[in-house]
């Protein structure tokens, strides 16, 4: 059907993944890019790129849980965490206070998931009984809980305020912390951290926008929509709310896994209940229930920072003439953006977004 | 034996503080459906003030504390009118959402302003007595805790007589049981919403003050012991007040116990159970009281349309 990109002749192509080949095109440049900006950008642009990546793979998990499936979840930097401990077990150095098994990244980077995930289906028996605020509250208490655990578990954690080394890197017996020569072009550790983070985010993405075309997706939808008629339609609740759970923690196992690689090491204390909100705010100024939202909201939460930067610089504003540091400035602004896009645009960036191009789609018309 | 009082003593003032915050949770949550997240944000904020007027600007301190408590109030019901109004009928999570932008918000200046070290509220507690404590029959008792329960004894029993009796009080409950009738009826439920939040921010500055007190100071971290009447409110169900008054006592206890009896408790079970654990026992407790009883002991169980 040329020229006529709105029409789809069957269900099948409405609900491919691309379901166009502007889509196609769209991604294809995006990818290309985003590789490309490996080999040009600086190391302070490569690093926070790299954070972008992996906190939208966490949030396309917490995207699962409660933009999918319509379960409250406020303890998903508390499945980082484990996400974290865990690689950090299997991958991470022994020292004389802490474990660690120094394997493989093929081994610790799945099994950092499994782990998560298995944590996640322990505590479903609870989550799965409860829905709404009392959900949320439970899973609020999940991060007290946790945090109590990482900073007392000490052959683990390191204990409260020492904290450990992550899990090494170590890909196929390769050692990418000191870098890997490309032929005549060298890749340093930030360099390879940020191609393996776009790997994983471009393959988790892939993997959201698949699994709401399933029947699981569709199953979670239900749910989200109403879990009582969903119920009475023949959905096994137990079944799909815990597999939500366990998903959304499996993402976020993957993403803790390979958070701190960047800085090498971690602090229990820093999985607190500020960290898990993170993630639901970006969830919410990014767009609750999309595919594409937590890409958004990430790349905006980390990016935010450098543009406040540059926007004093360029208005010359001395860092320390401002009242507030730029921890705080951030985050009081980072508090304004949850409510002002909560008032004003519910469906987040991706709202502004999809009225953007549905204005651009139909320009020079108003639709 | 006295050990166990002390425990007990201490825990039910933990309880008194508690409840406090809780009543507020529940007022609102009553009222709009809402779960202000902001509740210990205001806490601390009444603290503050507290703090700003009777230290900073060597104000008399029982003027400071009024003051500190009636703005607390209004700010709360400005935050209300503010924010809270436009999401009249949102989703229950985005509100619940939002009320946590709004507690980063304020705690983020408020730390700004507590700064690293501790700041003291000036009140005359620490200097009744020994060290601002007394003694009954071997058991310690704290003047600021003591008075703490007093007040919330009388605090509570004002707010019963105020639903009870007054004009307000009835329209609440109206409000609370179904806005648009109540509408329907001449109330004003905006100026009802307004009142629910000031008389939950003056709760919430009353328990900010008993916490922060004496020698307890406030600092980055007190908002965390508020943010502990949010497990009390859910054992007691989150609708209702009667519940929110025994979970805090539920909660209060067992911090209290734990606090004294966690070596025993680690010989019988064999395992440490590592620092602080008496701060993270209500939350455990939260934890089994829902397995049983998702709406918590006093709370209505929800009836749902499909």
């Amino acid at each position: 059907m040329r020229g006529r990109p709105g029409l789809y002749t069957n269900y099948s192509k409405e609900s491919a993944i691309f379901s166009n080949t502007t889509q196609k095109i769209w991604f294809g440049v995006v990818l290309l890019f985003a590789i490309f900006l490996c080999f040009f950008a600086s190391e302070y642009w490569i690093l926070l790129l790299t954070t972008a990546l992996l906190y939208s793979v966490a949030c396309w998990g917490l995207n699962i849980v409660s933009g999918f499936a319509g379960q409250i979840n406020l303890a998903h930097g508390f499945f980082v965490g484990i996400g974290t401990y865990a690689s950090a077990i299997v991958g991470g150095i022994a020292s004389t206070s802490v474990i660690g098994y120094e394997l493989d990244m093929v081994f610790w980077l799945p099994l950092s998931g499994i782990i998560a995930s298995l944590v996640g289906l322990i505590i479903a028996p609870i989550t799965v009984r409860l829905k709404g605020l009392n959900l949320g509250l439970v899973t609020l208490a999940l991060v007290f809980i946790g945090s109590h655990v990482f900073s007392n578990f000490k052959s683990v954690t390191g204990g409260a305020g020492l904290g450990r080394k992550v899990a090494k890197l170590k890909l196929f017996g390769v050692d990418l912390e000191t870098g890997v020569a490309l032929g005549s072009y060298f890749l340093d550790k930030n360099e390879i951290l940020y191609l393996l983070s776009l790997i994983l985010c471009v393959l988790t993405g892939l993997g959201v926008k698949n699994l709401v075309r399933t029947r699981t997706g569709r199953a979670f939808s239900a749910i989200r929509d109403g879990d009582i008629a969903a119920e009475a339609i023949g959905i096994n609740i137990f079944k799909y709310k815990s597999s939500a759970f366990a998903l959304s923690s499996f993402f976020a196992g993957i993403s803790g896994a390979m958070f701190f690689t960047v800085s090498g090491g971690v602090e229990p204390g820093t999985f607190s209940l500020l960290y898990s909100i993170i993630f639901v705010a970006i969830v919410v100024i990014g767009g609750a229930g999309t595919v594409l939202g937590p890409l958004f909201g990430s790349f905006f939460y980390t990016l935010f920072p450098a543009l406040i930067l540059v926007a004093l610089k360029t208005f010359e504003i001395n860092e320390q003439a401002l009242p507030l540091n730029m921890g705080q400035l951030e985050r009081i602004l980072f508090g304004l953006f949850i409510i002002l896009f909560l008032i004003f645009e519910p469906r987040g960036l991706w709202g502004i977004w999809f009225r953007l191009r549905n204005y651009f789609k139909a320009w020079p018309f108003s639709y | 034996m006295i050990t166990f009082l002390q425990a007990t003593v201490e825990g039910l003032s933990l309880a008194a503080i508690y409840s406090l915050v809780a009543i507020g949770f529940v007022l609102i949550y009553k009222s709009m459906d809402v779960l202000s997240f902001a509740q210990p944000a205001l806490a601390v904020v009444g603290a503050g003030i507290i703090s700003a007027l009777a230290v900073d600007r060597g104000f008399p301190f029982l003027p400071s504390l009024i003051i500190a408590i009636f703005l607390t109030g209004i700010l709360s019901s400005i935050l209300e009118r503010t924010f809270l109004r436009p999401m009249v009928g949102e989703p229950v999570f985005s509100v619940a959402v939002l009320t946590i932008g709004i507690d980063i918000l304020l705690r983020t200046l408020l730390d700004s302003w507590i700064g690293v070290s501790p700041r003291y509220l000036g009140d005359p507690f620490p200097n009744y007595g020994t060290l601002g404590s007394f003694n009954i029959g071997g058991i310690n008792l704290k003047y600021l805790e003591t008075s703490a329960l007093l007040t919330a004894i009388i605090l509570i029993s004002i707010l019963s007589i105020f639903f009870k009796k007054s004009k307000y009080g009835v329209a609440m409950r109206a409000t609370s049981f179904d806005q648009e009738a109540a509408l329907a009826q001449g109330i004003n439920v905006g100026r009802i919403f307004g009142l629910v939040w000031f008389i939950a921010g003056i709760l919430a500055a009353f328990s900010g003050f008993f916490m922060t007190g004496g020698f307890n100071t406030l600092s980055q971290f007190s908002f965390v012991k508020a943010l502990r009447a949010l497990p009390a409110v859910v054992i007691g169900g989150l609708d209702s007040i009667p519940g929110a008054i025994v979970g805090s006592i539920i909660i209060g206890l067992t911090q209290g116990y734990v606090a004294y009896y966690q070596f025993q408790l680690e010989s019988i079970i064999g395992l440490s159970l590592g620092n602080g654990f008496s701060l993270l026992a209500p939350y455990l407790i939260m934890f089994v009281i829902l397995i049983f009883k998702p709406d918590g002991l006093f709370g209505t169980e929800e009836v749902e349309r499909v």
